[in-house]
């Protein structure tokens, strides 16, 4: 059965599907999680509803038994944590006081410890169609009841509802277990360019949708002249203003994002959005909750009004901008760092040397730069062996020189290979500098 | 993941491995270039008048450090700050060569402080205490890092939750499995007692789980003799990994091997790079370049169904550890101003990373372009699956949503509430965006003596500027008369005011008097809106409430009043006892008589003017109650020069009021009735309750 609203034909599926003699909650599990990564992908939340009659199975593939082994399991075999955002609610259609339910309960109450989210409904009372009528009341009021809330901007304010609506965070980070939901008031805090969030990486998103007065949703009957009355409801609701759409218009216009707050810690943006060219919406991209999640902004709570810096960053024309923070430390491949770990890697920094050697003096800054980046190299890998291998290459260069050569460059030669030879009776951490000689005057 | 093993390291490094590792360098060959350069074909002949020159060979301390920076310049590339690794050389004695703090974790430093401790020592047999170096390793590992310090003092209930895990690697070269065995045990006996001695102090934190990994470095040739093998559970606190690992070709990939297990990273090969030929221009060919990254970065792709996405993943030469080819797409050049969905971002770096293909690839980068990649289904079509892209130095991989989406053909906005409405301020909320930009606030900035973060103060700045802010045009008069009410609009919305920003605050209301008074059309658009069909002197007179109203909202500061003060003196002196009464009544009656003033002579006009001037005298001006004109601001006469009030009668018009302020009514007036006054009244309240008492106590 894949996806789908269409009632009827669930009914239909449902009446077709044939009663078997095995309880196997782990491989319908699994099944379910494939559907849903092939459907849905691994970003998306999902509800998953396990329906059961209280028994978790017995013999030798019971779930007790997987269980057990998914301790030192083979990720792949246990379906539990999902590989998505899921909430797994456990519905037992079953007497309460069944002792078959009695002994699954601890069961049921592991698989969604695994799963880190999720709940077990067990009806309120002996089972009857009203008790499970009620308990599945419980579960659509728990788990599929939208959101509603309203977006503040300062004094601003509209009521919003989220589309798909908005679902608690439970994640392990490295330091901590962070566990937070969506606050009813989705607060304004600034305004970003679109070009310096540079595409953050959002944990989920919700389309932004205004309620009326009444809290109601409301969609406008598409714009057609020949339509009566029946629209005319939605119509006036349609003429009341709402925030939202000077925000999205706002933020559409100015091609830029606004920073707010969902939650303890937990921050977000909203932005003008274009599924395709004509119709274009509000969204909110919700960032994994913390302070510190997107590196390239910093610190969120770090933000403050430009308006109040000594210099504002953005420049008077705005043509500047603070973003993205600089990082302190420049990573290795903007370095130029030494790797020799890998064959070739000390052959062309030696080659690069003796590049520079034969093209000396016109090349002596290079040339001292790279034999000093190679030397510093080989001191920190106690390979002096190598010095004195690099100082032959450079001695034989030396005599290697035709006739036509500057004098200078024999002159550096034969002081780059002294030094080398001697790099143990001065402080290592000197480097070699460029030898003053008549001949560089003019440096 | 909790608490990962992975945020500290400990190299624990054999400083006695002056053995030869085999790895050999031809010195006599970089010579050879010169006499054969332009005709690479021809064999090389070598200088007869030349001395061969030796080759140099690596000791395998050489070979241990080259490879251990190489597994630190991966792991802090990918992880600055949050993954740590710390040293200790063993000779004769123990060296500790860094710490766990954050300046101790960078390439820099490390090489730094290899070339202080000088190459492998010549120890004596017997003279070196590998146990020694693991037992420093260990101590180094109960000191908290201080991210664990925080947390452990952060007074919170998780505090006492924050597991002590880490990783110590001996880097040495093991003989026999006897001996293994014995730093085995003799490690997880010492790892017990240390933990006894960490759990008695407040500074220190017991390990709470530690994995050994024994990496046992031999010289290039002939296999180790000792096989490789794992104890995943020594005891509840420890497992422990012998690894062997060559010199020579073998070295490297080994080692990427051993990062990608220990960080849980993976890897990804870029295909399809389009480069110029080093030799010749005009040509290009395709190249590969290789990064690593989390393998978190792959499961959108791969968690999926195995057989899916099967096809991905392949082994590179010489290397045992899979990756996965995506291909290079060229870039568009918008794409960075876009906002790209994405579910995650991780850090790059290219493994081998001064190829000139890798540089080339991360230059690239560097330089602020973004680059796709795609992903080939196993059906056969495409999708572009994440994204290179560099931010303020860092270069990550995005993660781009490639399955089914939830949001499909989402309703436009004009389809919703409010919808249908056209006149939305969107041009003015424009400036309110970007006058409420966030910008990050220097360290220095944020130690400020109320304690609010600069995030707050954003939020406080947006309040302030949202007092007052009608969202359609057909809601205000006063912001549809653009350049009219500036500056007046965005001093206002400020903290403070400068004296001189008061006074041109001042302006603006004078201005607009004068407009009023000359009989000046408002230049607003809204004639066309709201405005329609009402009168001149209507539309100031919404402006005026409206105005009041927006003041009335923004008394932030002393001098904040002072712009208020200015618009209520303003228009006291103008008003008049007649338009006292309902409003109605008010609107026919300046109407009335203003169409008489028109009809009037010059003369008439002058004398109208001074019974209207005279009538305003101070006396029956009442004193300005600012909430009750909110409610029923009074219409006002026309004036200026043209209705001949001249600028004194102005002036001595403002400084009455002010004195009528200044002097306070009689007390004995403002309580009377009926024009008679009480007197005390207190002896009578005293004469009551005491009766009042008497009454109770009888």
């Amino acid at each position: 059965m894949p996806f789908t609203r269409d009632f009827e034909s669930i009914k239909t599926a449902l009446n077709l599907v044939e009663e078997c003699d095995k309880t196997s909650i782990d491989v319908g599990l699994v099944g379910a999680a494939q559907h849903i990564l092939e459907e849905w992908g691994n970003g998306t939340p999902c509800q998953i509803v396990l329906v059961t009659d209280g028994n978790a199975g017995t013999g030798q593939h019971s779930l007790q038994k997987s269980m057990m082994s998914s301790h030192s399991r083979g990720a792949s075999q246990f379906p539990l944590p999902f590989p998505f955002p899921a909430k797994l609610t456990i519905v037992c259609i079953a007497n309460p006081t069944e002792p078959c339910l009695q002994t699954s309960k601890p069961l049921y109450q592991r698989l969604i410890e695994l799963n880190g989210e999720g709940d077990i409904l067990v009806p309120d009372g002996s089972l009857s169609k009203k008790t499970v009528t009620e308990m599945f009341d419980q579960l659509i009021k728990n788990n599929f009841s939208s959101y509603s809330g309203t977006l503040h901007c300062g004094n601003l304010s509209a009521p919003v509802t989220l589309s798909p609506p908005p679902q608690p965070y439970c994640r392990h980070h490295d330091f901590e277990v962070m566990r937070v939901s969506v606050d009813s008031a989705i607060q304004v805090l600034g305004f970003l360019n679109t070009g310096d969030v540079s595409s953050p990486p959002a944990f989920s998103r919700h389309l932004v949708l205004p309620l009326s007065a009444k809290g109601d949703m409301v969609m406008l009957p598409k714009v057609d002249p020949g339509s009566d009355d029946e629209g005319g409801g939605g119509n006036d609701e349609g003429k009341i203003p709402s925030f939202c759409v000077l925000l999205h218009g706002g933020l559409k216009r100015e091609n830029m994002v606004a920073l707010c707050q969902v939650g303890e810690n937990w921050h977000g943006i909203l932005y003008s959005w274009a599924d395709n060219k004509k119709k274009s919406n509000l969204m909110l991209s919700l960032f994994v909750p913390g302070l510190d999640v997107i590196p390239w902004m910093g610190k969120l709570s770090y933000l403050g009004p430009a308006s109040q810096l000594p210099v504002n960053p953005y420049g008077p024309s705005d043509t500047s901008s603070p973003f993205p923070l600089k990082v302190h430390e420049k990573k290795s491949y903007a370095l130029n760092c030494v790797v020799w770990v890998r064959q070739g890697g000390l052959q062309s920094d030696i080659q690069k040397i003796l590049r520079h050697a034969r093209k000396l003096p016109d090349k002596i800054q290079s040339f001292y730069k790279e034999l000093n980046r190679v030397r510093r190299a080989a001191l920190s890998y106690g390979f002096g062996e190598l010095l004195e291998g690099l100082a032959n290459v450079l001695e034989r260069e030396c005599t290697l020189l035709p006739s036509t050569a500057h004098p200078d460059a024999a002159i550096q030669l034969q002081h780059a290979y002294e030094a080398l030879r001697n790099s143990d009776k001065k402080d290592i951490r000197q480097n070699i500098a460029p030898l003053k000689t008549t001949f560089s005057g003019n440096d | 993941m909790t608490f990962p093993t992975s945020h500290k390291t400990v190299f624990v490094m054999d400083h006695s491995l002056t053995t030869s590792s085999g790895v050999k360098l031809e010195m006599d060959s970089f010579s050879k270039s010169r006499s054969s350069s332009g005709s690479n074909s021809q064999p090389l002949v070598q200088p007869m008048n030349l001395i061969p020159l030796l080759p140099v060979t690596k000791s395998l301390w050489t070979c241990a450090v080259e490879a251990i920076t190489e597994y630190c310049r991966i792991v802090w590339d990918i992880f600055p700050g949050t993954r740590l690794i710390r040293f200790i050389a063993v000779d004769k004695t123990t060296h500790k060569l860094s710490s766990w703090n954050l300046e101790d974790q960078s390439l820099t430093n490390l090489m730094n402080a290899f070339m202080m401790l000088g190459p492998a020592k010549n120890v004596g047999v017997g003279k070196l205490d590998l146990l020694k170096g693991l037992r420093a390793a260990i101590e180094a590992l109960t000191e908290p890092s201080a991210i664990q310090h925080e947390k452990r003092t952060s007074l919170t209930e998780n505090a006492t939750k924050v597991l002590n895990k880490g990783r110590i690697i001996l880097v040495t070269k093991v003989d026999c499995e006897e001996e293994v065995k014995t730093l085995k045990e003799k490690f997880h006996d010492t790892l017990l007692h240390l933990n006894k001695i960490a759990a008695s102090t407040d500074n220190l934190m017991a390990i709470n789980h530690c994995d050994l990994v024994l990496l046992n470095l031999w010289p290039e040739g002939p296999g180790c003799p000792i096989p490789r093998r794992s104890w995943p559970d020594v005891s509840t606190i420890m497992s422990c990994e012998l690894t062997n690992i060559q010199g020579g070709t073998a070295l490297a990939p080994k080692l990427c091997n051993l990062v990608l297990k220990h960080y849980d990273l993976a890897s990804t090969t870029v295909t399809g790079i389009p480069m110029k030929e080093e030799q010749n221009a005009s040509s290009s060919a395709n190249y590969d370049v290789e990064l690593f990254h989390p393998a978190a970065a792959h499961a959108a792709i791969l968690k999926g169904i195995p057989a899916e996405t099967a096809h991905l993943k392949t082994y590179r030469e010489g290397t045992d550890y899979e990756t996965v080819t995506l291909k290079w797409c060229t870039p568009r050049s918008n794409a960075s101003i876009e906002l790209q969905h994405c579910s995650s971002a991780y850090r790059i770096t290219s493994v081998d990373v001064n190829s000139r293909p890798s540089s080339c690839l991360t230059n690239f980068l560097l330089n602020g372009r973004w680059v796709m990649l795609e992903m080939p289904r196993k059906s056969g079509s495409k999708v572009i699956s994440h994204m290179l892209a560099c931010h303020g130095g860092d270069i990550y991989i995005h993660t781009m949503y490639t399955s089914r989406s939830i949001l499909e053909d989402p309703p436009s906005i004009s389809e919703g509430c409010g919808g249908r409405v056209t006149d939305y301020r969107i041009p003015d909320f424009g400036e309110l965006i970007k006058a409420n930009r966030l910008a990050p606030y220097p360290d220095s900035a944020l130690e400020s003596d109320d304690n609010t973060t600069p995030l707050e103060k954003s939020r406080e700045q947006l309040s302030r500027h949202t007092k007052y802010w009608p969202i359609t045009l057909s809601t205000t008069s006063l912001f549809t008369l653009g350049s009219q009410i500036e500056p007046l609009t965005t001093l206002m919305l400020k903290e403070t005011l400068t004296e001189a920003e008061v006074i041109e605050c001042k302006q603006v209301i004078l201005c607009l008097m004068s407009m009023e008074a000359r009989g000046d059309p408002l230049p607003s658009p809204m004639a066309g809106q709201r405005g329609k069909g009402m009168k001149r002197e209507d539309q100031y007179r919404v402006v005026w409430t409206e105005l009041e109203q927006y003041l009335q909202l923004h008394l932030h500061s002393a001098d904040h009043e002072k712009v208020l003060e200015c618009f209520m003196e303003c228009h006291n002196k103008v008003e008049t006892p007649e338009y006292k009464g309902d409003d109605k009544v008010d609107i026919d009656q300046a109407l009335k008589e203003l169409d008489d003033y028109n009809y009037m002579t010059e003369r008439e006009k002058a004398d109208f003017n001074l019974s209207s001037g005279t009538k305003h005298t101070p006396a029956e001006l009442p004193i300005p109650d600012s909430k009750r004109r909110r409610t029923a601001p009074p219409p006002l006469a026309p004036m200026g020069r043209s209705s001949g009030v001249s600028l004194l009668t102005l002036w001595e018009n403002k400084v009455a009021s002010e004195q009528s302020r200044r002097c306070l009514e009689f007390q004995g007036r403002l309580k009377a009735e009926d024009n008679v006054t009480k007197l005390y009244v207190s002896l009578q309240k005293d004469k009551d309750k005491d009766e009042g008492s008497r009454k109770k106590t009888t």
